[in-house]
């Protein structure tokens, strides 16, 4: 405005007056401002920039410490109550299961017992809490029967007692009666067990099976205490007992970590108590939180267009200039060149290049080389265009004059030409941006690019191929959400920044 | 015409030249060949090592390997691939018609709804048509092949509509004629739909702003003003000077779908060219990378060229220069 203000006369005040004296920056940000999905677009890569610059901060849990107890956990369920009290956001921890038909896992919320009352089989009473420091554990002994009822008697299919320290939430009902006896009686239910050969061999002798009971209940408690002696103690009956809950804090201090790499700090913006660990989008195969590994796989797909397009349009605007201002055998080599790497199907080449270097780089090297490669794909191009560009406008007068004032080469190019291309190259590179977000997803993808342990949405995707697992846990596709809404950010951000360069369009 | 064609093939030669020769380079600079596996197994001797690296040709120095392969390519000889113990044309052959009828399907499903939806959305210029037009083909432009493969086989395995990837069923031996297209069309969907999705979002944008352009020029307005029915304006005038840019897309188009859509085919395991030349390049299988390399490189020149000779069949401009 300074330039504006200084030439602003009484006459001049008129409608025309701002649109004749703005600077050109100024009527390019005007333009963009109007673009509403323009502005959309950069609000939603600023959100993921920041995602991805605290990326630590973000992250409940570490996105490199493997959970083989929790592969492929679900999304942890957020509560609000306890026995329909109020109590604020809070988890159960989860404990995996196999079914005992199928064979798969399965995970129910399950949670230590936090205080238990009642009365043992002799009449005493008896009250434990893990508030009480003598008390280290508190495990149950859950022991669950189940009966075959037929037309000529009844016969006990199986009988197991489990010691456990994560009791399933679902078992609550259980707990609280003291124990349990469910009825089967549909004749699907009943069907399940005579299609089980080890059961249908057992019911051979009581006639035709009418019911099944499941009985099930807690039997004892074990409790192991701070100085490492352990008591057993008969359960009679239950009064009155409380799971464990694990509450989502703000600000939780949880896995350490240095802030930009420097300030050693263990501040998240959110967690929970372990042993439990808060997954907000489910695990992985190695149990590792996908929210996290996607915040921590956005450093590097975020970052792999800007640091791609800066060498592309570094080699394109000096190999393009260089071609276009000199001509002759320079300009020749340059372009036969160029045509024939842009003869190449660009994802082969890519993959070409990415097998002449060792497999077992260190990760930041892995990294920068596949900002090279990917750079090394763009750049023919890219200096085609300029080249075009500056052949144009080594005609201009302007050129001309510079060249006849004896200017050197050098500035004429730096100062004079490649301003000129500034426009498109802004432009362009913008648009750019996605192809190299893809082309590091999709080398990720196939196993050429990022590699485990670090963190990139193509290499999450992987795991994701494997039909059968993408079937159950389908949250592994996430991370393509993200990558579809970066993509989708960048090319509506780049086309209003087309729209905003564009002259015709600045003048309104 | 006939001379430009055979003008446009010849200087090709010197860019497939440089393409084999740098393709030569990049896979021989990678360390260690196909031949690792057997030095690091005990039961290979190394008599029998020596054999092998004297039948692929592989301890003779890098300027002679390329000579050799270079004099035997052009002879019709591609060469023996290591892996599949076959000689490498008929390898690529089986995997041609796989790609081949991939990409036709892809084309005509992309095209003809990408070119149609387009001029839809031109006439009816910010209207809800349009809009919707504009939002689909934004999200088709930003979302990743693999990752709308994915999504799609997530689909056919919960629903069960579709097979789950594979170019035929395993029982197809068995089927008719009719029966055996069917099954493949079945197929094919999957992959075509990923891979036409995008293709048909950048299709209609395009055929949609150009249209547009067209619209506004003087000469529709002047057809307009002197009372030529709607019709006429909007496909004998408008569409036919729209249509130019989107052959020379076209001709972009098929050649880089000749040449293989190796993330789609590795969702869809589709036997193609893409995944052919992905293994080969794992498994450093030289002559094999080669060819299909210089193969698809191929394509993309006649790609090119194809769309040229169309573009020429269209406008009577470029015809006009040719001769």
């Amino acid at each position: 405005m300074v330039m504006a203000q200084e030439n602003q006369t009484p006459q001049q005040v008129e409608p025309s007056f701002e649109v004749e004296y703005m600077s050109r920056w100024k009527l390019i940000v005007r333009a963009f401002k109007k673009h509403k999905t323009g502005r959309i677009a950069l609000v939603i890569l600023v959100i993921f920039y920041a995602l991805s610059i605290f990326a630590d901060f973000f992250s409940p849990v570490n996105p490199y410490v493997q959970n083989t107890d929790r592969t492929y956990a679900p999304p942890s369920e957020v509560l609000w109550r306890v026995d329909g009290k109020f109590v604020g956001p809070y988890i159960y921890d989860v404990a995996s299961y196999r079914d005992p038909v199928t064979y798969q896992r399965y995970y129910e919320p399950a949670s230590v017992i936090q205080e238990i009352t009642g009365e043992d089989t002799d009449g005493n009473a008896f009250s434990f809490s893990l508030d009480d420091p003598k008390i280290q554990n508190i495990f149950t002994r859950f022991e669950s029967e189940i009966i075959a009822v037929g037309t000529e008697g009844e016969r006990t299919l199986t009988k197991s007692s489990k010691e456990m320290k994560l009791v399933p939430i679902s078992k609550k009902e259980i707990l609280r009666q003291g124990g349990i006896d469910t009825v089967y009686n549909s004749p699907e239910d009943l069907e399940v067990y005579l299609n089980n050969p080890i059961y249908s061999y057992k019911m051979n002798r009581i006639g035709q099976l009418t019911e099944i009971h499941v009985d099930e209940g807690i039997r004892a408690l074990n409790i192991e205490f701070t100085d490492g002696s352990k008591k057993t103690v008969e359960v009679g009956s239950i009064d009155d007992f409380s799971f464990k809950i694990f509450k989502i804090k703000l600000f939780n201090r949880g896995w350490e970590y240095k802030l930009f790499g420097l300030i050693p700090t263990n501040l998240h913006l959110f967690g929970v108590d372990s042993p439990a660990q808060y997954y907000l989008f489910g695990a992985d195969a190695y149990g590792r939180d996908v929210w996290t590994r996607i915040l921590f796989g956005s450093r590097i797909s975020l970052s792999v267009g800007f640091a791609g397009i800066l060498i592309t349009f570094t080699l394109g605007l000096l190999l393009g200039g260089v071609a276009g201002y000199y001509g002759g055998w320079t300009d020749e080599t340059l372009m036969r060149i160029t045509e024939i790497l842009m003869s190449i199907p660009g994802l082969y080449l890519l993959i070409s290049l990415r097998a002449i270097l060792p497999q077992d780089l260190p990760s930041h090297i892995t990294y920068l080389m596949i900002i090279v490669i990917l750079s090394f794909i763009g750049w023919p191009g890219m200096s085609r265009v300029i080249r075009g560009m500056v052949l144009s406008i080594k005609q201009t007068e302007y050129v001309e004059a510079a060249r006849a004032m004896g200017y050197p080469t050098r500035r004429i190019i730096w100062r004079h030409i490649i301003p000129n291309t500034s426009t498109y190259v802004i432009v362009s590179a913008t648009l750019a941006i996605p192809g190299y977000i893809l082309g590091e997803a999709g080398l990720s993808f196939l196993g050429f690019g990022i590699r485990e342990p670090q963190s990139s949405w193509g290499l999450m995707l992987t795991q994701a191929q494997k039909l059968s697992v993408l079937e159950q846990y389908p949250w592994l596709l996430l991370p393509g959400v993200f990558l579809f809404f970066a993509i989708l950010a960048f090319n509506l951000f780049g086309d209003a920044v087309r729209d905003a360069f564009d002259p015709k369009g600045l003048g309104n | 015409m006939f001379k430009y064609i055979v003008r446009r093939l010849i200087l090709s030669i010197p860019v497939l030249l440089g393409v084999s020769f740098l393709s030569f380079i990049i896979i021989q600079a990678a360390p260690g060949d196909f031949l690792d596996q057997f030095r690091m197994n005990p039961t290979f001797s190394q008599e029998s090592i020596r054999l092998l690296e004297e039948k692929f040709g592989l301890n003779d120095n890098f300027f002679v390997q390329y000579g050799k392969w270079l004099f035997q390519m052009v002879q019709g000889n591609w060469g023996h691939s290591f892996q599949y113990h076959q000689p490498v044309f008929s390898i690529i052959w089986t995997r041609v018609g796989a790609t081949l009828l991939l990409s036709i399907t892809t084309l005509i499903l992309s095209w003809s709804i990408g070119i149609s939806v387009g001029i839809f959305a031109a006439l009816r210029q910010y209207r809800p048509g349009d809009q919707i037009a504009s939002v689909v083909a934004f999200l088709g432009l930003s979302i990743p092949n693999f990752f709308f493969a994915l999504l799609f086989l997530y689909f056919a395995a919960k629903t069960g509509w579709f097979p789950i990837g594979g170019i035929m069923s395993i029982n197809s031996a068995e089927f008719g004629f009719w029966q055996t297209i069917g099954d493949y069309l079945w197929h094919v969907v999957g992959p075509a739909i990923t891979l036409g999705f995008s293709g048909l979002a950048g299709v209609m944008r395009q055929m949609r702003g150009q249209f547009l352009d067209q619209m506004s020029m003087d000469y529709v307005e002047f057809a307009r003003a002197k009372g030529m029915p709607r019709r006429t304006v909007v496909f004998g005038h408008a569409l036919r000077n729209a249509i130019n840019p989107l052959i020379t897309m076209f001709g972009y188009a098929l050649s880089s779908l000749l040449g293989g859509a190796v993330l789609t085919e590795t969702v869809f395991s589709w036997p193609g060219m893409g995944r052919l030349t992905i293994e080969a390049l794992n498994a450093q299988d030289l002559y094999l990378v080669m060819a299909t390399l210089l193969l698809s490189s191929l394509m993309l020149i006649i790609g090119n060229l194809i769309a040229d000779i169309f573009l020429a069949g269209v406008d009577p401009r470029v015809r006009k220069r040719f001769q």
